[in-house]
């Protein structure tokens, strides 16, 4: 570790230490405690929506906007299996089955056409494809309040005093461990050095005969795994409302900008900062109605820190 | 959506072995002569909000299943009635663009059945100006009870609030509320700053946990009303994000810390499976209109309109009973008009305004609308409790006691009706 990632880390704990100290000045620990716990577990949310973009991002260019909607999708469908009375383990599977069709049947027919347009071109795509599986949803399923509860939902530790269910320490660990799991798939095996490979330099990965097809295949899958993951954790523990859970891409984009669309640790790190400060703001009478910016500020602050002390000019980046 | 339309079905069969007349009777309409209207329509407009997150047509799905049924029977004097429906869709321009097609485009002598977030605050104006009679029925922003011009069957937010509240302060022993609604001025704050006014009048007090709508977690409001020091918790949301707020609680075994009460949106044929075993006989529900199992003529004759005329998929919900009620009085109102006025828009707005002492087991007290600034008729209602398979009614129809309604009581006795 260099001595700038030293110091980064240092002013990442000690800023995350003041913020968190000062919003929860006064309050009972067990309350910070609640909005603690509370915050992780909306973090590794949004962590694991910046993963999967990520992931895809790296391997084929693509920023993809509807996996949100492919983990709506796939929550609903979960939850209409179980009203027909299906095994409930056979509709979670469902859940990232469809989600993993949806993201494959996008990554597999439609992107390949968008391959050599820009990346707002294709990032904008995926919106477009993501309002259309959303309207789809919302035709099959009118609007009806509606519950996933998972068997993790009734199992808790007692942590301090504060109850934490097991689904979000599923929830927290999956996170990490996904992190951990792509990383070492990436470093260690065949396909994640094409991977990476694709990710440096598409043209030059083609001419020396790296199969893309196959490679950004493999990266869409992993991506509808994950949105299929996802969308049913955010049905369980959010809600399960099909516009929230296809927008909860937002804040996951947020997630993935404070890795720069490359660091997967950072996007963890970055999601799960983001639920945490997100909840404590609503300890501040001042600052709580500014709950849903606090994500993209965190970010904007994150890219401008980043950014610092280089320049942009006609040759390039200075 | 099937599960409620099983459940009216099992609701109409319960009517009929109860010795009521339901199916077996055809419904009741207008002059109820059995021939259809012919001639020039008269045109009567509505307008809903049904996009993604929200379906508000409930209304005017049953304010037109009557209006058909009305058609068929006679009409208003042999006329029928043209119902244009119009979408708002939760966009702001668009229910500006809907109001100004039904007010200023067509010759239409009123709304009915009106049910939306958005058009009542973006409208109200027009509908001033225009001088034109809203007979709303799926009301839920102050603009809907605070303007000239608009009238609803239903309560919305504000009287169901204080209907909970003042049942926890009576019943469960509530000293201090934690009110979670909605972070807008006119929905959410309005109608927790009543419940904790109310409770302030009495020797309580109260607080508000503000949800931001754009906001996905509800667990932060959640646990910000848990930490204020209430003894009971107000979950003043539609049913989604209160289902959302039960599971939260649920989930940090918050249930035997609290009261859990509740406006009118928990009053959902689909809520108790949802809220699952946890909450059956813990969560108390404020009805508007009448709970399904009252079952009163009224009632039956609405789910016989809604059998005949109306499609299966429309809800049979509070909504549903709201807009049958808005047009089945406006109908009534109609048909006590000299028919050469029925065209003419300032008559029968006027005729709207004289609409006094109507009313129907549905509804706990009388229908009227008189000629002032605000409008809320409908300020009584039911108590019911969350059990397994349904809702247990824990007391009959009651008046809100608050002082909110002080100039509503006024404008009741200066009309006679007190």
């Amino acid at each position: 570790m260099t001595r700038t990632q030293l110091w980064n880390w240092a002013l990442y704990i000690a800023l995350m230490a003041l913020i968190l100290g000062w919003l929860g000045w006064g309050k009972p620990f067990k309350i910070q405690g609640l909005f603690l716990a509370s915050g992780l577990a909306v973090g590794s949310l949004y962590a694991l929506g910046g993963i999967g973009m990520v992931v895809l991002f790296r391997a084929s260019g693509v920023l993809n906007f509807s996996s949100g909607a492919a983990g709506a999708a796939g929550a609903m469908t979960a939850w209409q299996l179980a009203e027909w009375g299906v095994w409930p383990p056979a509709t979670w599977l469902a859940c990232i089955l469809v989600a993993l069709a949806i993201t494959l049947a996008y990554g597999r027919f439609l992107a390949p056409r968008l391959a050599w347009r820009e990346p707002v071109v294709k990032a904008v795509a995926t919106l477009g494809f993501a309002l259309i599986i959303l309207g789809l949803v919302s035709f099959l399923w009118i609007d009806d309040p509606r519950s996933i509860t998972l068997p993790t939902d009734k199992m808790g530790i007692k942590f301090l005093g504060l109850r934490i269910t097991v689904t979000r320490l599923i929830v927290f660990f999956a996170s990490i461990g996904i992190v951990i799991g792509i990383w070492a798939f990436l470093a260690k095996t065949a396909i994640g050095l094409q991977m990476r490979s694709l990710a440096n330099d598409r043209d030059l990965s083609a001419l020396l005969g790296i199969p893309i097809l196959k490679v950004e295949t493999i990266a869409w899958g992993i991506s509808g795994v994950l949105a299929g993951f996802t969308g049913l954790m955010f049905a369980d523990l959010i809600r399960l409302e099909p516009t929230v859970i296809t927008f909860m891409v937002i804040p996951s984009i947020a997630a993935a900008i404070c890795g720069r669309l490359d660091n997967l640790a950072l996007v963890l790190i970055g999601g799960l900062s983001m639920g945490v400060i997100e909840n404590m703001l609503t300890l501040s009478n001042a600052l709580k109605g500014a709950r849903p910016i606090a994500p993209f500020v965190i970010a904007a602050v994150v890219l401008l820190y980043s950014q610092r002390g280089t320049r942009l000019t006609f040759g390039g980046r200075e | 959506m099937k599960l409620k339309t099983a459940l009216s079905a099992a609701i109409t069969l319960a009517g009929v072995t109860a010795g009521g007349q339901a199916l077996a009777a055809d419904p009741m309409c207008g002059a109820n002569t059995g021939e259809a209207a012919s001639g020039d329509p008269i045109l009567v407009g509505g307008i809903h909000g049904n996009a993604a997150p929200g379906d508000f047509s409930a209304a005017t799905d049953a304010a037109k299943a009557y209006f058909d049924c009305v058609n068929a029977n006679g009409g208003i004097n042999g006329r029928p009635i043209e119902y244009i429906i119009e979408n708002d869709q939760w966009n702001p321009e668009l229910a500006a663009q809907a109001a100004a097609k039904l007010v200023n485009d067509t010759d239409t002598v009123a709304l009915v059945a009106n049910g939306s977030f958005i058009e009542m605050a973006v409208n109200a104006g027009t509908y001033a100006e225009a001088d034109i009679m809203v007979m709303a029925s799926a009301c839920a922003i102050s603009e809907c009870f605070e303007s000239s011009n608009i009238v609803s069957t239903n309560q919305g937010p504000l009287p169901s609030n204080l209907g909970a509240v003042m049942y926890a302060r009576e019943e469960l022993g509530a000293e201090n509320i934690a009110c979670i609604g909605l972070n807008i001025p006119n929905n959410g704050i309005w109608s927790c700053e009543a419940a904790i006014n109310y409770m302030e009048e009495n020797g309580g007090t109260g607080s508000m946990a503000l949800i931001n709508p754009g906001a996905p977690d509800v667990n932060s409001a959640l646990l910000e009303a848990v930490s204020s020091g209430a003894d009971t918790i107000l979950i003043n949301q539609p049913a989604g994000l209160a289902l959302a707020i039960l599971k939260a609680a649920e989930e940090q075994d918050l249930r035997d810390a609290f009261n859990w009460i509740a406006p009118t949106p928990l009053y959902d044929l689909s809520i108790p499976d949802q809220v699952g075993e946890y909450w059956h006989g813990d969560v108390y529900v404020n009805a508007e209109l009448a709970p399904f199992q009252v079952n009163g003529p009224d009632a039956q004759n609405w789910i016989a309109v809604m059998d005949a005329y109306a499609r299966p998929e429309d809800p049979r919900d509070t909504f549903a009973q709201a807009g049958y009620l808005s047009a089945k009085f406006f109908t009534e109102m109609m048909l006590e008009m000299d028919p050469a006025d029925v065209d003419d828009r300032a008559k029968v707005a006027d005729a709207i305004r004289a609409i006094k002492g109507k009313t129907s087991d549905l509804m706990c007290g009388p229908y009227y609308v008189g000629d002032a600034d605000f409008h809320m008729p409908n300020h009584a209602g039911y108590m019911v409790k969350i059990i397994e398979g349904g809702y247990e009614i824990v007391r009959d129809c009651y008046e809100y006691d608050s002082s909110y309604f002080d100039p509503h009581l006024k404008l009741e006795a200066e009309m006679g009706l007190q």
